[in-house]
């Protein structure tokens, strides 16, 4: 099982496997909820540092909520979805317990989560000021991320549209922050509304006879 | 090249039929998953799975566990040390051949 990476993808069991159950982990809309969630969350308070007065408590507590939150979201939200999965749709979805994640698997995450939330960090504090091929990268690279990474029709809507949406506020040339603000916005709106029509049209469903 | 293509005659049959491949395969990649999971990432119709699944379990390729998560039936699925072994000998004789 460990090298897969010598068997062409089209005959590797384990790749498909990979597919098959990247495609069955997004069929009910509920990682993009979370993401969308997550996405207006991150919105909302660059945002909220654009406006607050600078120094003030408020604007203090955004960029604290903004360091800690945002590791703690990335660290339960998958441990959330199986759970509201196997509370409410597990007769729809099916059960299934993922292989605990290894040692590498979690350093990798950590470091990811910390090299985000620093950037974003940066941004919201001011203490980074990059040009607005950021946003632009961003857009690019959050879009081709989701539409590889989704291994659905959909997903690869959304990629195309986060990189339109990243590629035309640098454009714009607006100030960092507010093109943050609205990439977030824009891009988390899309992807809540798209996950809850998902969830609502898998929950309106019949039940197939059991097994 | 002659020899390496026979390889693909010892090639574990029960393992190499399309459907139980794709099973083998899913569970190979999770710890457990149950009948309904295994129906709605594969695409089997659910007669057909339980067929596979019957088959695999027969050959101790895969262990089949029935209970129950409130009033929901479960029927989970794991793979069975002796059918982690086989698909890593199938993958070994598919890589040589190919």
């Amino acid at each position: 099982m460990q090298d897969s990476t010598n068997l062409p993808s089209s005959l590797d069991p384990s790749a498909a496997a990979r597919q098959l159950i990247q495609q069955a982990h997004n069929q009910d809309g509920l990682p993009e909820i979370a993401i969308g969630l997550t996405f207006l969350l991150v919105s909302g308070l660059i945002g909220a540092q654009t406006v607050l007065p600078k120094g003030s408590f408020a604007a203090k507590a955004v960029i604290v909520t903004f360091a800690f939150l945002l590791p703690v979201l990335g660290f339960c939200t998958p441990s959330a979805i199986r759970w509201v999965r196997n509370r409410f749709l597990l007769a729809r979805v099916g059960y299934v317990q993922p292989k605990p994640a290894g040692r590498q698997q979690i350093a990798l995450g950590f470091a990811l989560a910390l090299l985000v939330t620093a950037a974003l960090f940066g941004v919201v504090t001011g203490a980074l000021r990059p040009d607005a091929w950021l946003i632009a990268g961003t857009g690019v690279l959050g879009g081709a991320l989701a539409a590889f990474s989704g291994r659905l029709p959909r997903f690869v809507i959304y990629g195309v549209v986060m990189a339109a949406v990243g590629i035309a506020i640098a454009l714009a040339s607006v100030p960092i922050e507010t093109g943050f603000t609205i990439y977030f916005g824009l891009t988390g709106l899309m992807v809540l509304v798209s996950g809850c029509v998902v969830l609502l049209k898998l929950i309106r469903q019949p039940l197939e006879a059991g097994d | 090249m002659t020899a390496r293509i026979q390889r693909l005659a010892d090639l574990d049959r029960t393992i190499h039929e399309p459907a139980r491949l794709m099973v083998v395969a899913l569970l190979a990649a999770v710890q457990e998953a149950d009948f309904q999971y295994l129906h709605q990432a594969t695409g089997l119709t659910k007669g057909n799975l339980s067929v596979h699944l019957s088959r695999l379990e027969e050959a101790g390729y895969i262990e089949i566990e029935k209970s129950f998560r409130g009033k929901y039936p479960l029927t989970i699925c794991r793979l069975t040390d002796l059918g982690q072994g086989a698909l890593a000998t199938y993958r070994k004789v598919m890589k040589a051949a190919m």
